[in-house]
């Protein structure tokens, strides 16, 4: 018996926590339960953002060092390319394995060009920060009036 | 008691924890030898100081929120803040207070020795 509105309330919000936990299931965002890192299929996730004069970008690169990376900018097309080759330890057990090793290749096309030689890389955490100015030539120009 | 104060009670100990992150279980390589047992885990984005383990009583908890630095309007998103999860029964012969862990690259690794006692042991047998 619901003797109170509280109950109910609660009711409801256990239902909803079960649908969230049922969503987190089939979404790739946030990699969910079960689910394994994508250096598998060769590929990485990337966030892309877009500031005023250009772009800010962030990919995962968990146990990468900055030498086994590489970037790659022409005009709107940049590249990231990089590997990841951790040893198995000697003498070891192994109970499980699901982090994998190996290369991956990734391109994007931005949506505006790039100038090449002030775009900043900073790998952080495991983390890699892109800042991505925009080249003079795609910046919006204000035009007078004669 | 009747059952109002009852209820009221129930409320009292209820105390419901929001969450605002995704709770996710990082990938983990797990290597054992006579020695200790090794484990790595995925966790990329997490500061060290946003990283806790634990071990009590036989489980190790793992847990990483990560947050990251971004501005501007985002484009497209695969990965957000999210907070790495994952725990595991170990063994009661781990000597908890050797245990050291590191954390590089988004790379954790955890060194978990064996105590002494835990150790396989050669045994010599003497010649009478």
């Amino acid at each position: 018996m619901f003797t109170r509105f509280s109950d109910i309330d609660r009711l409801f919000g256990t239902m909803d926590l079960l649908r969230q936990r049922l969503d987190n299931l089939y979404t790739d965002y946030g990699r969910p339960y079960g689910t394994r890192w994508l250096m598998d299929e060769g590929f990485l996730r990337a966030n892309l953002y877009q500031t005023g004069d250009g772009f800010e970008m962030r990919l995962e690169v968990p146990g990468m060092e900055k030498e086994s990376l590489g970037i790659k900018i022409q005009g709107n097309y940049l590249e990231i390319s990089g590997s990841r080759d951790q040893k198995l330890p000697d003498g070891y057990k192994v109970h499980k394995t699901e982090r994998g090793n190996g290369t991956f290749s990734r391109s994007f096309t931005l949506p505006d060009d790039v100038d090449g030689n002030r775009v900043e890389a900073t790998l952080k955490n495991g983390v890699l920060y892109l800042t991505l100015p925009k080249s003079e030539a795609a910046k919006p120009r204000q035009i007078t009036i004669n | 008691m009747d059952k109002k104060t009852e209820i009221a009670k129930r409320d009292d100990q209820n105390i419901e924890k929001t969450r605002e992150l995704y709770e996710v279980a990082p990938a983990v390589d797990i290597y054992e030898n006579e020695d200790e047992i090794l484990l790595y885990a995925d966790m990329p984005g997490v500061a060290k100081d946003e990283l806790s383990v634990n071990i009590d009583n036989g489980r190790l908890s793992l847990s990483g929120v990560r947050k990251l630095e971004t501005s501007g309007a985002a484009s497209w998103e695969e990965f957000g803040n999210v907070e790495f999860v994952r725990n595991f029964s170990v063994p009661q012969t781990i000597d908890v207070e050797k245990v050291e862990a590191e954390l590089k690259n988004g790379v954790l690794t955890l060194h978990m020795p064996k105590s002494e006692e835990a150790k396989p042991r050669q045994i010599e047998i003497k010649t009478a």
